[in-house]
């Protein structure tokens, strides 16, 4: 019934309305086995609700969603891994019993859900707070306690909504050694996050969407390689006025100098030709092989948003 | 497999609620409270060794004071004869060493109108009179009554009823039971509304704080409302038979020995009597079960459809209607339980549990209505949990407004 070679997930040409207003548009994608995918958007872009069909939560008004070959409302729901964005825990719970009864509704027996609980407690530095109340735990601690409830069952897909927001970079890093370890035994994992430069760090594939729509996706590495003469590394003495001209989408400071991102088939040429009529002192002008940010706003049409500041569309 | 989940979250809500304070104290409250009820009159019984209750008893009849003295032995008081006709200082002299509370004086008038004077140090509290009052009465109206050659015990106990059943020989040959029938089917009422209520809460809880998501990606949300509801009502069963037992104890052990130390409390004899047995209680247990199935699932579809507890407030108005009606309906149904109101009524499923038992407790309910009843609020649990499930389906995962009737429906056939 499954293929072995098949995706982990498809969807096809999937729409999801919440009122009259689209959530989701016309969105295909596919997830290979044994990748880390991540799904990336601003807020609001429809990630959430993507995640929420993917996991059999929401059903898509149009298209269709396939599991490992199969419809997820069925019985696939063993195989899945799911932390969604807003966290909830049953908070006069203790860690441990909170872990193991997760485990157990996914069909694990109640002494292996406890051992390989109280195993991911130790591995993420909990080991102690077992027998505590989860209410007792700090935000980002519940977190993690939430995590090991999502991997607890080894499932064969991850699904990470947002993953590391509310966590201190020491903590980001633990949880993405563990994502990585994952992924090295196995697992495949969708990872939606707005935070770009993390999706770079991590993902071999992703998803861009913005606005509903699917904007762009495929193997990163790829997308970097055709996107090449996208931007340019500019770095100069003096006024910055020559700069800005009808070939720049986007400029932005890094490390002292521009990243400009380019509209599709501009001339870098005539950048560089402006500067010296202007008599710019350049110090440096390069192709640069393009941030995940730089792609995303090429071709999401300025509304990227990395820092997660930007309005929910 | 599927029922492993469901399993877990049944085990999960009776532990984590069986282990809570509020459940150890709402246990143990109820059964303290019931042991105050026998204690505290033994404890005031025991404090009428008091002056007050310490009389003497001028008989200028001649015949009353040998029915008046063991009836006021009985209610807990002290009596002494005092010879009649005598000068009443000395008695007066008795009550100013405080030796006795008082004494009274019986005469033709007494045994004429029932009218006595007590002459006492102390104003009497209201019970004392009331009692004192009674038992003159009553000696005088047995005294009359014998005179004229009549059965006194007999005609002074209100007579009786007897009754031949012409027709209908299923019905239950047991008296009518007013108040095992009132105060069961309002203690049905409170139990059934409390745990169905608690059933919304969970539901309401897990809803907000999102948890659900990560459950319902696990198992389906009509397991979870399974799992919820039976745990919920285990946790109801073990809660009741911890009630129901100290009940019992103190009922047959408990009521007789305490009689024994007071036997003016006789009348405590009569509640002993009135328990109802083993068949009755399980019929009891029976009509709670249902009930709570029934009103659990829609408890839970309430829960599901709204954000916040205000919000659930409201929406449950119409199912309390549904509870409050039956009570509003209980005294009439107990006093004419053949009527065909009070049976057409009471096979209404979500009016079963508390009129039906109102019936059956009353006396007035034949056999094959109540297994009617039964097997209509059984059909009924099974709809409401097919209906109930689907709008739990789709309101657990639901955020925003409230749905509406039109969309409440669109849910159960969508989903």
């Amino acid at each position: 019934m499954i293929s072995p070679a098949g995706p982990a997930v498809r969807l096809e040409r999937v729409t999801k309305r919440f009122g009259n207003r689209n959530a989701v548009s016309d969105l295909t994608l596919e997830v290979p086995r044994g990748v880390i995918c991540g799904l990336l958007g601003p807020n609001g872009s429809g990630k959430t609700t993507t995640i929420r069909m993917i996991v059999g939560i929401l059903r898509p008004d149009e298209g269709t969603v396939s599991l490992f070959g199969g419809d997820p409302s069925t019985t696939r729901r063993t195989k899945i891994g799911y932390l969604p964005e807003e966290r909830g825990v049953y908070k006069k719970m203790r860690c441990l019993e909170f872990i193991t009864f997760l485990a157990e509704i996914r069909g694990l027996p109640r002494p292996e859900g406890r051992r390989r609980g109280l195993a991911w407690l130790e591995r993420l530095g909990l080991g102690d707070w077992a027998d505590k109340k989860v209410e007792d735990l700090s935000k980002g601690m519940q977190q993690k306690v939430q995590f090991a409830g999502t991997v607890i069952h080894e499932p064969e897909l991850l699904i990470l909504d947002e993953p590391f927001s509310g966590l201190d970079p020491i903590n980001q890093d633990v949880l993405e050694a563990i994502v990585l370890d994952l992924k090295a035994s196995g697992t495949t994992i969708l990872l939606s996050t707005h935070l770009m430069d993390q999706a770079e760090r991590l993902c071999e594939r992703v998803c861009l969407i913005s606005r509903a729509r699917k904007v762009l996706d495929g193997d990163l590495r790829q997308l970097k390689a055709a996107e090449w003469k996208g931007v340019v590394a500019l770095e100069f003495v003096g006024s910055d006025r020559w700069v800005d001209g009808p070939e720049i989408a986007h400029a932005e400071r890094v490390n002292g100098g521009l990243h400009l991102v380019l509209h599709d088939g501009a001339d870098h040429q005539a950048i560089l030709r402006r500067g010296v009529q202007a008599g710019a002192e350049i110090l440096r002008f390069e192709l640069v092989e393009p941030r995940l940010h730089e792609i995303f706003i090429r071709h999401a049409g300025g509304d990227g948003d990395d820092d997660g500041t930007g309005a929910r569309a | 497999m599927t029922w492993r989940n469901v399993w877990a979250v049944i085990r999960r809500e009776y532990i984590q609620r069986v282990r809570s304070k509020a459940f150890v104290i709402s246990t143990v409250s109820v059964p303290l409270f019931m042991g105050a009820a026998f204690l505290l009159p033994m404890f005031f019984a025991n404090r009428s060794e008091q002056r007050e209750r310490r009389i003497a008893i001028v008989d200028e009849t001649g015949v009353l004071q040998a029915r008046l003295a063991p009836r006021l032995l009985s209610s807990g008081w002290t009596v002494s004869a005092a010879p009649a006709g005598g000068d009443q200082a000395a008695l007066r002299g008795r009550v100013a060493a405080g030796e006795i509370g008082g004494f009274v004086v019986l005469d033709e008038r007494t045994l004429a109108t029932g009218e006595v004077t007590l002459y006492a140090e102390d104003d009497p509290s209201p019970f004392d009179r009331l009692t004192l009052r009674t038992a003159v009465a009553r000696a005088a109206m047995e005294e009359g009554l014998e005179r004229s050659g009549l059965d006194a015990d007999a005609m002074l106990d209100g007579g009786e009823l007897r009754i031949e059943l012409l027709a209908d020989a299923e019905t239950s040959a047991r008296n009518p039971d007013f108040w095992v029938a009132y105060i069961g089917g309002f203690i049905l009422y409170m139990v059934i509304l409390m745990y169905a209520v608690a059933v919304m809460r969970a539901t309401l809880e897990e809803k907000t704080s999102r948890i659900v998501e990560v459950i319902v990606s696990s198992m389906k949300p009509w397991h979870l409302m399974l799992g919820k509801i039976l745990g919920v009502g285990a946790v109801s069963l073990t809660q009741l038979s911890i009630w129901i037992l100290t009940g019992m104890v103190l009922g047959t052990s408990g009521l007789p020995a305490m009689l024994a130390a007071n036997p003016q409390m006789t009348d405590l004899a009569q509640i002993r009597e009135g328990l109802p047995g083993l068949g009755f209680l399980a019929l009891f247990l029976a009509f709670f079960l249902l009930g709570f199935f029934m009103y659990s699932g829609l408890y839970a579809c309430v829960g599901a459809m709204c954000n916040t507890h205000e919000e659930a407030q409201q929406a449950q108005a119409p199912l309390v209607i549904f509870l409050v009606g039956p009570i509003l309906l209980l005294i009439p149904v107990i006093q004419s339980p053949a009527s065909t109101m009070a049976t057409s009524l009471s096979l209404f499923p979500l009016f079963s549990p508390i009129l039906m038992w109102a019936r059956v407790a009353g006396g007035g309910a034949p056999a094959w209505q109540v297994a009617l009843s039964l097997l209509l609020m059984t059909l009924s649990v099974v709809a409401i949990a097919w209906v109930a499930g689907r709008i739990y389906s789709v309101g657990i995962l639901m955020t925003g407004k409230r749905p509406t009737l039109p969309e409440l429906w669109r849910w159960v056939k969508e989903a």
